[in-house]
């Protein structure tokens, strides 16, 4: 797709008169309205309070919302004579906020912003979830302040979280990814992350942008193409993060296949990068270092525990196909037992990611399907796992998270093993 | 009315809200009698320049008996005339021929405080129960007044100064040499007054105010801008209201605008004052190539009285202020205009517009033209006309005060003494030296900086839309551009600048001016009828003036 249909006459205008920037900040949004507020007035303060003598411009890519987002970041929109904290910054700084065009989903606003950050050749480029409650400048600050000022070409969030919040990346995208990629990513797929000039000219000649993956995983393909590619890339401290529960949400089956389809494919498209990768290498952290203070809760047990025993029951012939004799008896093991004294342990965990993703990539049957059937499990592993560490302090629990990764490693031959076998 | 004690022929008692001002030394521009010091018989003589050049008003810097340990304004006498600038008569007759060509004439009052060679000091520190004594600010302790900041940071480190005569402190806001008046004693009030009606009385249409802030101390505030130092200055105005209508005070008060703001009172205080954070953030704008900071200060400037007027420049014979910036604006501007660390002197930078603006003629013109277009009178500095150039290694601020360069001869046409005794060395770098920059050579260059500077004052004069208009910024999304509406009744003049090095489009809302011509005023060409929304193009600092017409 040309660079001319991405972008509007509108957008072309308004980048004609921002002309060349030392810092970009996008911020994708889609119905947004209770929190895109905070976000503007966070990049706002980073602006004025860490970037006072840069050139600046924040631009905003709506898909289409219809709860008055783009009239809360308009109302936003200041001129010079506006906030005391914007008075710090010497320099005019700029709102953009624009409808994106082409396929729906996160990829078009990113590419939209990414065009943009290319076209004003911006030093710097952060992009920021609309979604998040607890953005600060200092958020802000210390995704761009690694590309400015230590040329890092891609720089990945870690955010303060307590151990046993976000099971989802913690038990399944982290440490797979790791194993897979050979990378020890915090969050490898963070909707929220600083970037490069040079990477993002770089991400703008792939095509990725009108494939599937566009459309939800667009983060976790950035993540990976700055560790393939060869970029220099490192990981900050950017604080908690609390994501606004706004009305009309995605529920968690869809979040979870969304999430794991995106995981899935992507390590399926670029199974050649990673396959014969032993072994994890840590991303250097620019800035302080992790506080191991942590924000979030942990998920309710007994409903994790027995959804995952009466899933086990009824997907018996999905499961069948997808996962391995041995592993298959061993979960019908410990599904029988009571909730309270669920137990899945770290090894079966991996085996059973392992052989999902294998099936995935063999096709054992239709692709959603196959993520479909691995949420029961996921939500097996994920109340054992709060059963066994629910007393537990957050170095301990850091330390079993660790442990996992740990594992996940270990275990990546038998997942070479399971993708090499035939169809 | 009389808008006339001075005898010249202008009845207009708001004179100076429509001026374009000259700022001069005596000192260092036309020596007559061949001495190497410039004195009024060669100021005379240069009158004709000044009024080809299109200025309405000189501003003398001080001419009065000193030490000259600040260059003047240690005055060591109020009422005569430096013997190296000549004589009373001397000066009267600079007066008469000034009036004759209808230029007015400002000198220097310098308020706050005296040379400490002045009788007055002398009398006063000679025994506590000198009579004089109370005409000076003492004290047993150097504590008093603890937290007032120091002016002039670079050379000293207290307000206080020891009086090894009298065995007791005075205090100082400036140089230790330069003791401050007491206006709480009423008799130092009277004598001030004494002084502003001998030089009224010869002609002279009014006063510079030097240091205005600071006339009155009192325990446990900053010292400056208290109401009391107000309640002088009012009493000041009222006996020059009295006795000489249509004469003018210009503040002197280095502060941000809404604190200069209550210096015009109800138009009862000063009819002008300098708007020192404009001059910054003009610089500051031009090189971020970015409207704000100069919209910002603007916007934030307060009205003031229908009788007052700000005095605008770009530069003066001080260093370019950094006092009232931010520290990053601060350092912004160092790192900007000052890489060379001696041409920083105490908060600021001590420099000539040429230099500052790396001789680059565009830019001179386009700060040149932003000043001229701006709500205020202009001030022109004596010597920027041409371009001149300073001198970084004189010493405090004596580079920025190098004789004028009228020709490329002997002394650059300033002087026939001999070199080694002029006043101040000559400029003679191969870029600012006097034989590359000077008014004969630019007299002859149809389009020398001198001659564009004529026509640039000759167009600001040519409405009054410039002086008296209101302003309206238009905001375009371009923020290199800077433009804005000056309106007077119904007369309009859209001014657009663009700020930066590259060439620039812009596209301004015009909605409510739809259907008018716009001329431009320097080479009255027309441009196309405003319609919605109105393009243009501009140069690297390009600046357009357009006379907007209605057909």
């Amino acid at each position: 797709v040309a660079e001319g249909s991405l972008l509007s006459d509108e957008l072309l205008r308004h980048l004609m008169a921002v002309g060349q920037v030392d810092i970009l900040v996008g911020v994708p949004t889609l119905n947004n309205a209770s929190t895109i507020g905070g976000v503007v007035s966070a990049v706002h303060q980073a602006f004025g309070t860490f970037f006072p003598r840069d050139r600046t411009v924040l631009i905003n890519s709506d898909g289409g919302s219809v709860d008055g987002t783009q009239e809360v970041i308009r109302g936003r929109s200041h001129d010079e004579s506006d906030t005391v904290t914007v008075s710090h910054a010497l320099r005019t700084t700029h709102l953009i906020s624009t409808p994106y065009h082409g396929v729906p989903g996160k990829g078009s606003a990113l590419r939209q912003i990414m065009t943009a950050a290319d076209l004003s050749q911006a030093k710097a480029v952060a992009v920021l979830d609309a979604d998040v409650a607890s953005a600060t400048p200092e958020w802000v600050a210390s995704l761009i302040q690694p590309v400015r000022n230590q040329q890092f070409d891609y720089v990945a969030p870690i955010y303060s979280r307590h151990p046993l919040d976000s099971p989802l990346i913690t038990q399944l995208v982290r440490p797979l990814f790791r194993a897979a990629s050979g990378w020890q990513v915090r969050e490898p797929l963070a909707a929220d992350f600083g970037c490069s000039n040079r990477f993002l000219a770089y991400c703008l000649e792939q095509n990725v942008w009108d494939d599937e993956l566009a459309r939800y995983g667009i983060d976790l393909w950035l993540t990976a193409t700055a560790l393939y590619g060869g970029f220099r890339c490192c990981q900050t401290m950017v604080g908690p993060r609390v994501a606004a529960a706004a009305p009309g949400r995605p529920g968690f089956q869809e979040v979870f296949q969304q999430v794991v389809g995106s995981v899935f494919l992507l390590l399926d498209e670029q199974a050649s990068s990673w396959l014969t990768r032993g072994g994890s290498e840590q991303i250097p952290i620019a800035g302080a270092a992790p506080d191991g203070k942590g924000e979030g809760q942990a998920p309710a047990v007994s409903r994790l525990g027995s959804a995952f025993r009466d899933d086990v029951r009824n997907l018996a012939s999905v499961l069948q196909a997808i996962l391995g004799a041995d592993t298959l008896r061993q979960l019908n093991a410990i599904a029988e037992a009571d909730v309270e004294e669920l137990h899945y342990p770290d090894a079966l965990w991996v085996r059973t990611v392992y052989e999902f993703l294998g099936a995935f990539h063999r096709g054992v049957m239709r692709r959603e399907h196959v993520t479909q059937a691995l949420i029961p499990l996921y939500l097996g592993r994920t109340g054992s796992f709060l059963i066994e560490h629910a007393s537990g302090n957050q170095a301990e629990i850091e330390g079993a998270l660790e442990a996992l990764c740990v594992e996940f490693e270990r275990g990546k031959p038998s997942l070479v093993e399971h993708w090499n076998q035939p169809t | 009315v009389n808008g006339d004690a001075n005898g010249s022929s202008d009845p207009d008692l708001l004179w100076y809200r429509d001026a374009v001002i000259y700022q001069l030394h005596v000192k260092t521009f036309a020596d007559s009698n061949s001495d190497g010091i410039g004195d009024f018989k060669g100021l005379t003589g240069r009158l004709d320049y000044l009024r080809d050049l299109g200025v309405d008003c000189l501003w003398l810097m001080p001419m009065y008996p000193s030490p000259f340990r600040d260059d003047g304004y240690d005055i060591a006498d109020y009422y005569s005339i430096h013997p190296s600038y000549g004589t009373l008569d001397d000066f009267q007759e600079l007066l008469d021929a000034a009036h004759a060509r209808r230029l007015r004439v400002v000198t220097e009052l310098v308020l706050n405080h005296t040379s400490d060679q002045h009788a007055w000091f002398t009398q006063a520190r000679s025994a506590r129960d000198d009579p004089r004594r109370d005409w000076y600010v003492w004290s047993d302790t150097d504590d008093r007044y603890s937290g007032v900041r120091i002016i002039f940071l670079d050379t000293e480190r207290s307000n206080w100064a020891w009086d090894p005569q009298s065995k007791a402190y005075y205090w100082h806001r400036f140089f230790y040499h330069q003791p401050d008046l007491n206006y709480d004693n009423p008799a130092v009030r009277e004598e001030m007054w004494k002084v502003m009606s001998f030089w009224l009385g010869l002609g002279v249409d009014g006063f510079r105010v030097d240091a205005v802030p600071y006339l009155i101390e009192r325990e446990g505030t900053s010292c400056e801008n208290l109401p009391e130092t107000h309640a002088v200055i009012r009493w000041l105005r009222s006996q020059l209201d009295a006795h000489f209508p249509g004469r003018m005070l210009l503040a002197e008060a280095n502060q941000p605008p809404e604190f200069v703001r209550p210096y015009f009172g109800e138009g009862d205080e000063f009819h002008m004052a300098f708007h020192f954070p404009l001059m910054t953030r003009m610089f500051m704008a031009v090189r971020l190539e970015d409207r704000k900071p100069l919209v910002d200060v603007v916007e934030r400037t307060p009205e003031i009285p229908a009788t007052c007027q700000w005095g605008i420049f770009l530069r003066n014979h001080d260093e370019l202020t950094l006092e009232m910036v931010t520290d990053i604006e601060r350092e912004f501007m160092y790192e900007e205009y000052a890489r060379d660390p001696v041409s920083r002197l105490n908060l600021g930078i001590r420099r000539r517009l040429a230099p500052l603006l790396d001789a680059d003629r565009r830019r001179i013109e386009l700060m040149n033209g932003i000043v001229m277009s701006m709500p205020g009178s202009p001030i022109i500095y004596y010597g920027d006309e041409i371009g001149m150039g300073d001198n970084i290694y004189l010493g405090d601020r004596n580079g920025v005060r190098t004789p004028m360069q009228w020709t490329g001869g002997w002394n650059a046409g300033f002087s026939a003494a001999d070199p080694e005794r002029l006043a101040q060395p000559l400029i003679s770098n191969p870029l600012f030296g006097y034989q590359a920059v000077n008014v004969e050579s630019q007299r002859r260059a149809d389009h020398s900086l001198l001659n564009w500077m004529r026509r640039l004052v000759s167009v600001r004069k040519s409405s009054h839309v410039f002086s008296r208009g209101s302003t309206t910024f238009l905001k375009p999304a371009n923020h290199r551009v800077l433009a804005y509406l000056r309106t007077l009744g119904k007369e309009q003049v859209l001014v657009v600048c663009n700020l930066s090095s590259s060439a620039q489009a812009v596209e301004l809302d015009l909605r409510s001016l739809a259907g008018a011509l716009p001329i431009e005023m320097f080479g009255k060409s027309l441009f196309p009828r405003i319609g919605e929304p109105y393009i243009l193009t501009l140069g690297p600092y390009d600046f357009f003036w357009f006379k907007l017409r209605r057909v």
